[in-house]
């Protein structure tokens, strides 16, 4: 009996930094072509993870391997992205001085050499495919624009442009719809799952709506405290005991303040 | 849009001041217009206009503060002035084969790393050889450790600093304290000849445009586009699947080079060479050409080099005293006010008069927007990234080129300086309004 | 280990007092003139000294039997009276004459006074110190040729140069004694065997026993006797004097070829024991020098490790605070002296001086360290406000306008102070040095290792245990979060930068007194600091201690190894550079997330 290959597969995973134990003893594994979202309140770890997954920190202890063959806690992060994993930050990490068009050229799918980034010409093919992103993420006016001049939002599709730019097989998505309108975020939505399938996908969000949008029928994870909470469909996650009693410990001062994550918004403001 | 390497009105300039210095000044030399004097001492200058390009194709470009520049300037000054060291024959006072030096420390016989710098084009080879080889070790070591920033600097300058103590010691048959002096022939011509230094203006004239146009070209490329991603966030360019350190180690290689050969150029023109050229002292007086005349720019090391070098030869007669201080004094000011240089002082005036108009409308009008942090990105419509069509960023953003450890919040690695929100207005296709929270992350509530 | 070598000292100490009171009373029976014969303070004593040395020495001139000069003489053996032997070495080398005068009497006599024109001079009584009447009661003037020279053979100066000898064994000065028994050791001369056994018992100094005990054994080595011989060489091993090495070599060469085996061993294990001795005395010294250059290290980096270390900024005026520090005390020095005169840019100014007296111009070094840190942190200060507060998130351009400012103040420096060095001294507390089994200690690099850790325990409390040092940790840890919490961070950075700025002032005091201060004091010291802290990690003292001691002990070790201070220090640098390799970071890091790029 022959199954599919998990794309990714990480096995007690540990990680704390002074102290804090941001992942504990974390197991996931993540098949081919899935779109799975990650929640959790503040601090689960959410971001750690795709860390350790790009090379970013090294985890204390544990196994990390993508397609079941290649180890990636021996690979660094530009080997790790040319085995086809491609990232978008919690807040949008873009080259800021370069212009939109150059932001997707740098990003587009192809040889990350020395030499040939020496002797590069443009192929009209690339040409094409950035216009086709650009159209994608609606920046085609801003093409030649500093990418630094963008609006939040717009630093957001950016860097989704960047990721779809890539053509990675597996895509780490930190907080899309931050920043967003309703309708961005629907479309954001919308993009991701029809993405999914030929590619995988984990999408890390708080925003509920969007959750439910992109979850439906598929696998959610909840991460608290660096672990997995629990894992399942969006219903069943959300009528489980202690997925509510996480979130109520925190709703109750969420209440009071009406910003669920002040780190985000501190970057928003 | 897009821009050309080069466009036509570029080409035009650069083809007239090249001829300038190719043909013009020399001819005029040769005609008696301009004294042999004012000749070597311009190629002296274009020497060093070529260490401040290699300054500042790391500086400016990759974001690497190089204090070893002068270690591969004089690196390369010796291994052409072993040539000359040995060229001199028996002309020397000792009426040796073997340079005086040598004679002078009891050497009878020259020692067998001398011997192939008899030919002209080995020590050539080794010009640019040597350089590149150190540079390459180092800069291996350097980058694979992902040493950056702050880091890098210190490091290089120990680097040249215990350079210089080896060649400080007679041990190293390198000459010691004294270096290389008393060139006579190359090519079997007198070195002193106006001819011949006519010559070496030339081929450092050359040298220099050529220098100039290769890095414009690799600036332009989509190498130059990477390494200055990496000079604004290393991290990122990793993320998006390049070696960073393999881009720093080619530039820092190639830097080594320029710097070499304009040592070796420099060398014969200047007729001597000593470690004290080493020390990193003079890596950091190539950094305050490069800080004077504009980094990110290509011209501006230029300008710098020669404007610096001149003001040095003019200070140092009139007020020989005073002059470490005025250098000083200018690199305070510059580095304070004055963050992109000569090349960048059009447009920070501009910048200037528009925020002072700004501010005398808001003053007369009330406007409405009046709080505007008067970002400059909001009227940045050049699409040449770190090239001399920059309009100038006040001071305070010029760290986001040059802070290595940006505070971020974890988990992001994005420049700290980026503004988002404060934004001129967005065309009405795309102007969403940014919601300011993310949504009720509460999953008890459906 | 410390107790040990507190005992010692104190035991040196009594000692020498009690020698100085014996010597003390010797002394003044000689300026007295007691005619009683005077005893030294130990009982056993087998010499006795005779009643007046002088008298002595003028009998033995005035006799005509050599046999009896030389009795005479060698009967002073033992006597640590300083005016025979000032006689006896005048006599030999030939400076006194004798004079018939009128009555036909004979006596003594020397020249004294310059010479006039026709080259004579008085002539003075050696008896009395009278000068000699000459023709009409005027004192005596002659040439030399017009007196007949006092003559001494082979035998008498043999025994003159034993009592000069023995007069410097018994002499009241330690160092003296010290030194007077290593040259008998190096004479190896059998002769003075007899009155190196006899003093042994009596010197009150360990260590100058252990020395007399060497001087015997070595001596001996000469001596015809095997049996001797051997013995001496038993003596040698346990003793292990590092002079001994060449006449051991080349009795075990004698010995093998006359085929006696056992006295050839017995002279290749002393030997062999003697290279022990000398590894571990060299070991012992690297180590100390090791401590010692560490310890410089450490206080020339401290005030880096807190202005790079904690805040972050680059500063490479660094090293110029370090020749400002160095600077004040040289202006304190010289204000304890006779004053200062400067002509900055063609101004004059003179700074008084007071003309302290001997003990309290020791004491200037006491005034110029707090004053010292003080200008050194007003200075920092100054840079502070003008300069490094635009520059606190742009590292590398701090780097950049401070090193244009060390040119501007090391140029400054050059025009008040003059481009050569300046001469500062060091009190006689911090000079002088300590030698404990062939190891030398120098007090100033024992002050330093001292004063290091002073300086470090100082900081560490300064950061740790005081409410302002919390508020500096705070600030270093996250900026924005206490500017929230109400810390006013721009104070606590001008503060702490000046504190780091008076650090390097201290430094420049301490390294005054071990170096030379100069314009360019500081860059000497510029590099060596930014490698002690690069290797260190930012933000931990301890690193950079730690490293500081490394870099201190590897680089005098590949001194010592490689006999080439240049090259280890090279090798050094690069060690440095592999070692990052491993710990970019250097040895101990704040590991958080926000400091993760």
């Amino acid at each position: 009996m022959s199954r599919q290959p998990f794309i990714l597969t990480a096995e007690g995973l540990n990680k704390s930094f002074a102290g804090f134990q941001a992942i504990r003893d974390l197991s996931f594994y993540l098949d081919i072509g899935e779109l799975r979202t990650v929640i959790g309140p503040n601090g689960a770890g959410k971001s750690t993870f795709l860390d350790l997954i790009t090379g970013r920190t090294r985890p204390d202890s544990g196994a990390l391997m993508f397609e079941e063959k290649d180890d990636l806690l021996k690979l660094n992060e530009y080997q790790i992205q040319r085995l086809g994993i491609g990232r978008k930050f919690q807040t949008p990490t873009v080259y800021t001085r370069h212009t939109v068009y150059e932001n997707l050229l740098l990003s587009l799918a192809g040889s990350r050499g020395l030499w040939s980034s020496l002797f590069h010409r443009t192929k009209p093919a690339e040409d094409e495919r950035i216009d086709e992103i650009l159209q994608v993420i609606k920046l085609s006016d801003r093409a030649y624009d500093r990418a630094g001049s963008l609006a939040h939002g717009q630093k957001q599709w950016l860097e989704i442009g960047m990721l779809l730019a890539q053509d990675a097989k597996l895509m780490l998505v930190d907080e899309p719809a931050a920043g967003m309108t309703d309708e961005e975020t629907h479309r954001t939505g919308e993009l991701l799952m029809s993405l999914a399938g030929p590619r995988t996908i984990v999408v890390i969000e708080h925003d509920m709506t969007f959750v439910r949008q992109i979850s439906a029928g598929r696998k959610v994870t909840v991460l608290h405290q660096g672990g997995i909470l629990c894992e399942g469909s969006i219903d069943r996650v959300q009528n489980d005991e202690r997925v509510i009693e996480v979130y109520l410990g925190r709703k109750s001062r969420a209440r009071a303040k009406p910003k669920a994550k002040p780190q985000a918004n501190s970057h928003a403001a | 849009m897009k821009e050309k390497t080069f466009s036509r009105t570029h080409l035009l300039i650069l083809g007239l001041l090249s001829i300038l210095l190719i043909v013009v000044l020399p001819v005029a030399n040769a005609h008696g217009y301009i004294s042999n004097f004012q000749l070597n001492t311009w190629g002296k200058y274009l020497c060093y206009a070529m260490l401040a390009i290699s300054v500042d194709l790391l500086w400016g470009y990759t974001g690497l503060l190089s204090l070893g520049q002068a270690m591969f300037f004089t690196l390369g000054g010796y291994m052409f002035g072993m040539h000359l060291m040995l060229m001199i024959g028996r002309l020397g006072s000792y009426q040796s084969d073997l340079p005086d030096f040598m004679v002078f420390s009891g050497l009878t016989t020259l020692p067998s790393f001398w011997q192939p710098f008899y030919s002209f084009s080995f020590s050539m080879l080794m010009v640019v050889l040597l350089p590149a080889l150190v540079a390459l070790a180092f800069g291996f070591l350097a980058f694979r450790a992902r040493i950056k920033g702050v880091y890098f600097s210190i490091l290089t300058q120990a680097l040249t600093y215990s350079a210089a103590l080896l060649f400080f010691r007679n041990e190293l048959m390198m000459g010691g304290d004294n270096g290389f002096t008393g060139f006579r022939r190359l090519f079997g011509a007198e070195i002193r000849s106006p001819e011949v230094q006519r010559w070496l203006f030339v081929a450092t004239g050359i040298a220099l445009v050529a220098t100039y146009v290769f890095c414009r070209w690799l600036t332009r490329s989509k190498f130059g586009l990477i390494q200055q991603a990496v000079r604004d966030i290393e991290a990122r360019v990793l993320f998006s699947g390049y070696s960073a350190a393999a881009f720093k180690l080619f530039v820092f290689v190639l830097s080594a080079v320029i710097a070499s050969i304009g040592g070796a150029l420099y060398v014969a023109q200047v007729g001597s060479i000593n470690p004290n050229a080493m020390t990193p002292d003079k890596s950091l007086e190539a950094v305050v050409w490069c800080a004077v005349g504009g980094r990110g720019t290509l011209v501006g090391p230029i300008i710098g080099a020669v404007s610096v070098n001149a003001a040095k030869s003019w200070a140092t007669q009139a007020y020989p005293d005073l002059w470490l201080i005025m250098l000083g004094a200018i690199f305070v000011l510059v580095v304070l006010f004055m963050p992109r240089g000569l090349v960048g002082l059009p447009a920070q005036f501009a910048w200037a008069g528009r925020r002072i108009n700004a501010f005398i409308q808001e003053r007369r009008g009330r406007r409405p927007n009046s709080d505007d942090d008067g970002n400059d990105g909001g009227d940045d419509d050049s699409g040449g990234p770190g090239t001399s069509r920059q309009p100038p960023d006040p001071p305070t953003e010029a760290s986001a080129m040059s802070d290595p450890v940006p505070a971020d919040p974890p988990g992001d690695p994005a420049n700290p300086h980026a503004r988002g929100q404060t934004e001129p207005p967005l065309t009405p296709a795309a102007q969403p309004q940014p919601r300011r929270t993310s949504a009720d992350p509460d999953p008890s509530t459906p | 280990m410390p107790s040990r070598f507190l005992i010692r000292t104190l035991l040196a100490l009594t000692l020498a007092c009690f020698t100085k009171q014996a010597g003390g009373q010797q002394g003044g029976h000689v300026i007295v003139g007691e005619p009683e014969p005077t005893e030294l303070p130990q009982p056993g004593g087998m010499i006795q000294p005779p009643a007046n040395a002088r008298e002595v020495v003028i009998e033995a001139l005035m006799s005509t039997d050599p046999a009896e000069q030389a009795a005479l003489v060698r009967s002073l053996l033992g006597s640590g009276d300083p005016d025979a032997v000032g006689l006896l070495t005048a006599w030999r080398e030939g400076y006194i004459y004798y004079h018939d005068d009128f009555e036909g009497d004979r006596f003594p006599v020397r020249f004294d006074g310059e010479a006039d024109g026709v080259g004579r001079r008085n002539v003075v009584r050696l008896d009395n110190g009278e000068p000699v009447p000459g023709v009409g009661g005027q004192p005596m003037r002659a040439t030399e040729n017009q007196l007949e020279l006092a003559f001494t053979d082979s035998r008498l100066r043999q025994a003159m140069r034993s009592v000069t000898d023995m007069a410097a064994l018994v002499a009241d000065n330690h160092n003296r004694r010290l030194a007077a028994v290593r040259g008998i050791a190096l004479e190896q001369n059998p002769d003075k065997i007899e009155a190196l056994e006899l003093r042994l018992p009596l010197e009150p100094s360990r260590q100058i026993q252990r020395e007399i005990e060497v001087a015997i054994a070595m001596s001996q080595l000469r001596l015809p006797e095997r049996e001797i011989k051997l013995a001496a060489c038993r003596e040698l091993e346990r003793l292990t004097p590092i002079p001994a090495r060449d006449t051991l070599r080349s009795l075990a060469r004698e010995a093998e070829t006359d085929g006696d085996d056992e006295l050839a061993a017995a002279a290749t294990d002393a030997l062999a024991a003697i290279e022990r001795h000398i590894t571990r005395v060299n070991a012992a010294g690297t180590v100390f020098r090791g401590l010692s250059s560490g310890s410089i290290l450490l206080i020339a980096a401290i005030g880096l490790a807190i202005t790079f270390g904690l805040m972050g900024v680059i500063n490479m005026a660094h090293g110029e605070l370090i020749a400002v520090g160095a600077y004040t005390a040289y202006i304190v020095q010289c204000v304890f002296q006779s004053g200062l005169r400067l002509s900055p840019f063609g101004y004059s100014v003179a700074i008084p001086g007071f003309n302290a007296s001997e003990g309290w111009f020791q004491a200037y070094f006491l005034f110029a360290i707090p004053l010292s840190f003080l200008v050194a942190a007003l200075v920092g200060l100054a840079i502070e406000r003008t300069i490094i507060r635009h520059l606190y998130r742009r590292p590398l351009e701090s780097l950049l306008a401070t090193w244009g400012l060390s040119l501007v103040l090391q140029q400054l420096f050059r025009l008040v102070f003059g481009a050569s060095n300046v001469q500062v001294e060091s009190p006689v507390w911090l000079s002088g040095n300590w030698t404990v089994y062939g190891v030398m200690f120098g007090w100033n690099r024992v002050f330093v290792i001292g004063f290091a850790l002073l300086i470090i325990l100082v900081t560490y409390l300064f950061l740790n245990r005081t409410r302002f040092g919390l508020l500096v940790r705070a600030v270093v840890q996250n900026r924005q979060m206490a500017a929230c919490m109400g810390v006013r961070t721009e104070r606590v950075n001008m503060i702490t930068f000046a504190f780091g700025s008076g650090l390097a002032g201290l430094a420049g005091a301490f390294l005054s007194q071990i170096g030379n201060v100069g314009p360019s004091l500081g860059q000497s010291y510029l590099i060596d600091s930014f490698m002690t802290v690069v290797v260190g990690g930012v933000g931990k003292l301890i690193g950079t201690v730690i490293s500081a001691f490394s870099i201190g002990m590897a680089d005098q070790s590949l001194q010592q190894i490689l006999l080439n201070p240049v090259l280890g220090k090279i090798l050094v640098l690069l060690a440095i550079i592999l070692f990052l390799q491993f710990r970019p970071k250097g040895l101990f890091t704040t590991q958080n997330r926000s400091l993760e790029e």
